[in-house]
């Protein structure tokens, strides 16, 4: 909210500078953010009058019909080109004669135009500075001094302070509320605005009626009836006003509207009196697919919560929210029913999200009006509408407050302050503080009794009296103290966040990076990438982009896209993982948290294994990259023996390639798994080489009971070593034979080992060879070649039946 | 008596081919001549029993001295040889110490998280233990719980992003601190970290998912005097021993008294003139205050035996002005250009 400096002093009488009102505003909550003055460099330029039009200067390549005019001051008079239309003979209007300074041209000079000599310019509003409008000269009433500065006339000398006031704060939503902070804060005498209104002889009640149905939604509506009225423009110190805090001045009536309820923060709002049928205004609901006009020119659907503003037969505007078309006041209106009413702010808050239509009113009241305030504002309002439309207000304001409400009572313990605070001033200066800030305070008993004003809505209990004293006594002078000497408590960290940490740390180790990619999902790239279960994707019901519209299911999409991002920046060889919490439907162990979530570990690699270096072999990264990284990960949250298992044949998630992809499973606990990215997942983000992954559930193998470390005694004999070289078929796996080789239960077999695998001409098409490392170790004798020879017969002589196997070098 | 003569024959020439040898190897085969089973000195001790008995114990001598003072000069030309050996082994292999030598290059955390871990050290220092919650959250959590009543404009501060007419993805951490109080009587001392959303267009300084730490203690005599020095002192840990911290009036409908807390700019002490932090002096770092009775309520304390504190602030946001960072989107794209510029940075 913009407010000007000028207009705050008509209400405190503070010597500060607007700069040092902008920074104790903003020390007590009140941000300032911006302070500026009104226009910026404008000097010399007064009240001129155009006096005589000395010659005609044809039209310009602009269109302009170029005239050469005669400028009058007191004292001297100038010969000035003018092109504007509203520049005739009488008109006074802002002029710069040379010498004078306008702020977007700098210093204005004599110059030659069309062959004469222009001495000074005849201004528009943008020249001034204060509009963009440059249709015309800015035209002055005829009453506007001649030859006086023109910043002063029209209140230009003035700065613009620029204020977020806190949604619990909506009495500081006027200059009034804020000239009161300023008080408070300075010490400096408040004054408001003198109520005085002379009325004529007509009673109001005999001019309009009210008729408020609707009382839980509008508990208090007043009018009052002003006639006799002329429509003009606004007076130039008021439209000037209106233009510097942001508001379009439009015409004197409905200017005042929007003043007053600047200066008061109390919305207003002008109803042409003859449009109303029987001259009666009706407070009720909307009915059931009601329709109307607002002033904007919309045609709204209205709901039954909506309060809506009638005459007897139709709807005139959506009560505190915005007027109606057909009741505005027009050029031709004479008489207006003012209003001033209370609306209940969240029936406001619900209408104007409803309609999305947010105005200065609806802002206010959704906020909380002031239920006492609507009298004197409307005394207020309608003699300076009667002043500026030279009309009579009527005698007496219509008032339909049918449930008065209690000013709110709360006592205030000052030891209470310093419980807060941990200091506290004296109890003299909290009492000036409360009572600057508008409450009635009772000083008499041990504790505060204080009521609370009207306006102050945020007020509610006795610490946000408590908050009332600190911030206008000041944060600074609240100490600095350490709460010591309480409770120890262990301090812990969550178990997922511990073992992530781990893990990440030993991902770095490995040379991968962390990333943190976004947790919305691009349903439609999803389904592309082969998710197939849509149905369990979390939707966002307001999505900022389709690209972001569900909850990620899995880490792979934000993966895959960050290597896309990379790729694309010339990046090709990319190692990474991320660690997050994944989405996904409410499952009855989740209890009052209304989603499922679970905190995964995703890993994804793809192009060289290593950077290309003089010792580094090139190769590119494969699947057994990703089992390790899996592995080395889970390894560091303590787990070193997940099983790997197959995918059942139609369980293989699209997005993996079929047979180059498995579970990783421990103790029947599914831990994750790993495997190559299928081509269709590949070309739904557009990358470039093979990609692998893995995706780990940090949450899952929390569960698991944590592993126990136990010392075992070092072996006192010497182990024997012996080499298994077998030739097998290439469909039987490692797995399976090393599986073979323990399910012999050889107490003695203390290691088993695979050192090589080999494919290629020297074993045959259709064959594998592999060689283990078979470690053999008593605990209680060193083993003779004789014991241990027997025990590699054995289980070459198992492996060979079971796998048909050659053994090689035997 | 003069020596024997084959014994001192044997002597001089055995060491005039030590003396020559040119290898190890050589070396070895003068000493198996002379000196090994079947070697010429060797011969002649083992002729001793030939020679008339007066002779024998002078020529044994001779022989055993000759012998000692052969097996010195080999052994001291042993070594001679080897280390030149040595010296010509490692000269045909000499190595180019400007070569890179064989790193495994370690990859890094993300920035956010090294600042979140900061944070978690500085605040595990002062007692407080860690809590998370769930991103998807009740309204009542969220908000209700909080003190944000129904249809008011306070909940327009956190433009927030829906699943359900009661789920939304939480727009701060603080159902966190709900969560915690409901689950534990007091005292608590918790720090509350997660991810947060708020439906921002994302742009160089907003984002729509963006990382939050909170503080929170509630005990008998905790105070905004608390909540100072602790901020105070969480600022001189994480930016520095000469940063402050300074407390603005401001509003949130979970605090009361409510701040917004600045921290003296590290770029320039508040000296300015200053383009980080525009010539203010101050950082604006986060939101705190004194916890509502409202909401000590709703979770079961009460406001006359305990008070509480809270605090709030962007964990990005403190990371992009750690590391000078103009631009919050660079942590989402998570460009391997950007994340490796945080691998060789000192830890705490």
């Amino acid at each position: 909210m913009k407010i000007t400096y000028r207009w705050l002093q008509e209400f405190v009488e503070t010597d500060l500078d607007a700069r040092a009102v902008a920074d104790r505003l903003t020390n007590a909550g009140i941000g300032v953010e911006q302070v500026a003055p009104v226009v910026e460099g404008l000097a010399g330029v007064v009240v001129g009058e155009i006096e005589a039009v000395e010659r005609d200067l044809g039209t310009s390549a602009a269109g302009h019909h170029n005239r050469l005019v005669r400028v009058a001051l007191p004292d001297r008079r100038f010969s000035v080109v003018c092109g504007a239309p509203n520049a005739a003979v009488g008109v006074r209007a802002a002029f710069a004669p040379p010498g004078a300074r306008l702020p977007g041209l700098g210093e204005v000079k004599a110059a030659r135009i069309r062959g004469v000599v222009s001495e000074g310019i005849l201004c528009s509003e943008q020249e001034i500075g204060v509009s963009d409008d440059h249709g015309g000269i800015l035209a002055l009433p005829a009453e506007a001094p001649l030859g006086a500065d023109l910043s002063t006339y029209l209140g230009l000398d003035d700065w613009i302070l620029d204020i977020e006031i806190t949604p619990n704060r909506p009495d500081a939503l006027s200059v009034v509320g804020v000239a009161r902070e300023v008080a408070a804060l300075t010490g400096a005498p408040f004054r408001f605005p003198k109520v005085q209104v002379a009325e004529g002889e007509t009673e109001a009640a005999a001019l309009a009626t009210l008729d408020i149905q609707a009382t839980d939604l509008c508990p208090r509506f007043c009018a009052r009836v002003i006639t006799g009225l002329t429509v003009k423009p606004s007076p130039p110190w008021l439209a000037q006003r209106l233009r510097a805090v942001g508001l379009r001045p439009i015409n004197n009536l409905v200017d005042v509207t929007n003043y007053i309820m600047w200066e008061l923060g109390q919305p207003l709002h002008a109803f042409d009196l003859d449009t109303l049928a029987q001259h009666t205004v009706v407070v009720r609901r909307a009915r059931p697919g009601e329709r109307m006009k607002t002033l904007d020119g919309q045609e709204r659907a209205l709901g039954p919560d909506m309060a809506l503003v009638c005459d007897p037969e139709h709807a005139v505007g959506i009560g505190g929210v915005m007027g109606g078309a057909d009741s505005e006041v027009t050029a031709s209106t004479t008489r207006v029913l003012l209003e001033a009413a209370y609306w209940d702010p969240g029936s406001i808050r619900r209408t104007s999200r409803a309609l999305g239509l947010s105005t200065d009113a609806a802002y206010r009241f959704e906020r909380g009006g002031d239920i006492e305030a609507p009298p004197d504002v409307l005394a207020r309002a309608a003699q300076l509408m009667g002043d500026l439309g030279g009309g009579a207000v009527a005698r007496g304001a219509l008032d339909a407050y049918p449930a008065p409400r209690p000013l709110r009572r709360l006592g205030l313990r000052l030891a209470r302050v310093e419980r807060v605070i941990g200091a506290s001033p004296s109890r003299e200066e909290a009492v000036r503080i409360l009572q600057t800030l508008g409450f009635a305070v009772d000083d008499s008993g041990d504790d505060l009794q204080v009521v609370v004003p009207s306006f102050r809505r945020d007020i509610h209990q006795e610490d946000d009296l408590v908050e009332e004293i600190a911030r206008i006594w000041g944060y600074d002078k609240i100490p600095l103290t350490l709460a010591g000497g309480g409770e120890i408590i262990p301090v812990k960290r969550p178990p997922g966040l511990r073992v992530a940490r781990a893990m990440s740390r030993a991902l770095n180790a490995a040379g991968l990076f962390e990333c943190v990619s976004w947790s919305f999902v691009d349903p439609e790239r999803l389904a592309r990438l082969g998710w197939s279960d849509a149905a369990a994707l979390i939707a966002l019901q307001n999505p900022l982009s389709v690209e972001r519209s569900a909850l990620r299911p899995s880490l792979l999409p934000g993966l895959l896209e960050v290597i896309a991002i990379n790729a694309n920046r010339q990046t090709p060889d990319v190692r990474i993982f991320e660690v997050g919490n994944v989405f996904a439907p409410h499952r009855p162990e989740d209890g009052d948290r209304p989603a499922h979530e679970d905190l995964r570990l995703g890993i994804a690699l793809t192009g060289l294994r290593a950077p290309r270096a003089w010792f580094n072999a090139r190769d590119r990264v494969d699947l057994y990259d990703a089992k390790g990284m899996a592995q080395t990960a889970l390894a560091a949250a303590g787990i070193a023996d997940a099983d790997t298992v197959p995918f059942a044949d139609d369980r293989v998630p699209a997005y993996l390639e079929p047979g180059r992809a498995a579970r990783l499973v421990r103790g029947g606990v599914e831990l994750g798994y790993f495997g190559e990215l299928a081509r269709p997942a590949r070309e739904a983000f557009d990358l470039p080489a093979s990609v692998f992954v893995a995706e780990l559930s940090v949450t899952a193998l929390t569960a698991l009971p944590p592993p126990s470390t136990r010392y075992e005694p070092l072996p006192r004999f010497p182990a024997v070593q012996r080499d298994l070289a077998i030739v097998v078929a290439a469909a039987v796996t490692a797995g399976e034979v090393e599986a073979a080789i323990r399910g012999m239960g050889l107490p003695l077999l203390t290691r088993i080992s695979l050192f090589d695998v080999y494919t290629g001409g020297q074993v045959g098409a259709g064959k594998r060879s592999l060689a283990w490392s078979l470690t053999f170790q008593a605990p209680d004798r060193t083993l003779t070649d004789a014991e241990v020879n027997r025990l590699h017969e054995q289980i070459v002589a198992e492996i060979v039946r079971r796998f048909q196997a050659e053994v090689r070098g035997a | 008596m003069a020596a024997d003569p084959r014994v001192q024959e044997v002597l001089e020439r055995a060491l005039a081919e030590v003396a020559g040898a040119r290898s190890t190897s050589d070396l070895e085969q003068v000493r198996v001549r002379v000196l090994g089973r079947a070697g010429q000195l060797t011969a002649v001790l083992r002729a001793l029993g030939s020679i008339p008995a007066a002779e024998r114990p002078k020529v044994g001598e001779q022989a055993n001295r000759a012998k000692a003072e052969l097996e010195a000069a080999i052994a001291a030309r042993l070594e001679t040889l080897k280390a030149e050996e040595h010296r010509l082994t490692l000269e045909a292999d000499r190595p180019d110490l400007t070569l890179p030598g064989r790193r495994v290059p370690p990859g890094a955390v993300h920035p956010i998280t090294r600042v979140t871990e900061e944070i978690i050290e500085v605040f595990e220092g002062l007692g407080f233990s860690v809590a998370e919650g769930p991103e998807v959250e009740s309204d009542y959590y969220n908000f209700a719980a909080l003190n944000f009543p129904d249809d008011h404009p306070a909940r327009d501060m956190q433009d927030t992003f829906h699943l359900s007419a009661d789920t939304l993805l939480r727009t701060h951490t603080s159902p966190v601190q709900i969560r915690t109080m409901k689950a534990q009587r007091p005292p608590v001392r918790v720090i509350c970290l997660g991810k947060v959303y708020r439906r921002d267009i994302l742009d160089a300084t907003h984002s729509p998912m963006f990382h939050q730490v909170e503080g929170l203690a509630v005990d008998r005599h905790i105070t905004m005097a608390d909540l100072k020095a602790t901020l105070q002192l969480f600022a001189r840990e994480m930016f520095g021993p000469t940063s402050g911290v300074r407390f603005r009036p401001s509003f949130f409908p979970f605090t009361e008294p409510s701040a917004e807390f600045d921290v003296r700019c590290f770029k320039c002490g508040g000296e300015g003139p200053c383009r980080f932090c525009k010539s203010a002096g101050w950082l604006e770092i986060g939101g705190s205050g004194m916890v509502h009775p409202n909401v000590l309520r709703n979770v079961g304390y009460d406001p006359e035996e305990v008070t509480g504190w809270a605090f709030g602030m962007g964990i990005d946001r403190i990371a992009l002005l750690k590391y000078e960072i103009d631009d919050i989107r660079l942590f989402f794209d998570n460009d391997l250009r950007f994340l490796q510029q945080f691998a060789g940075l000192p830890g705490r």
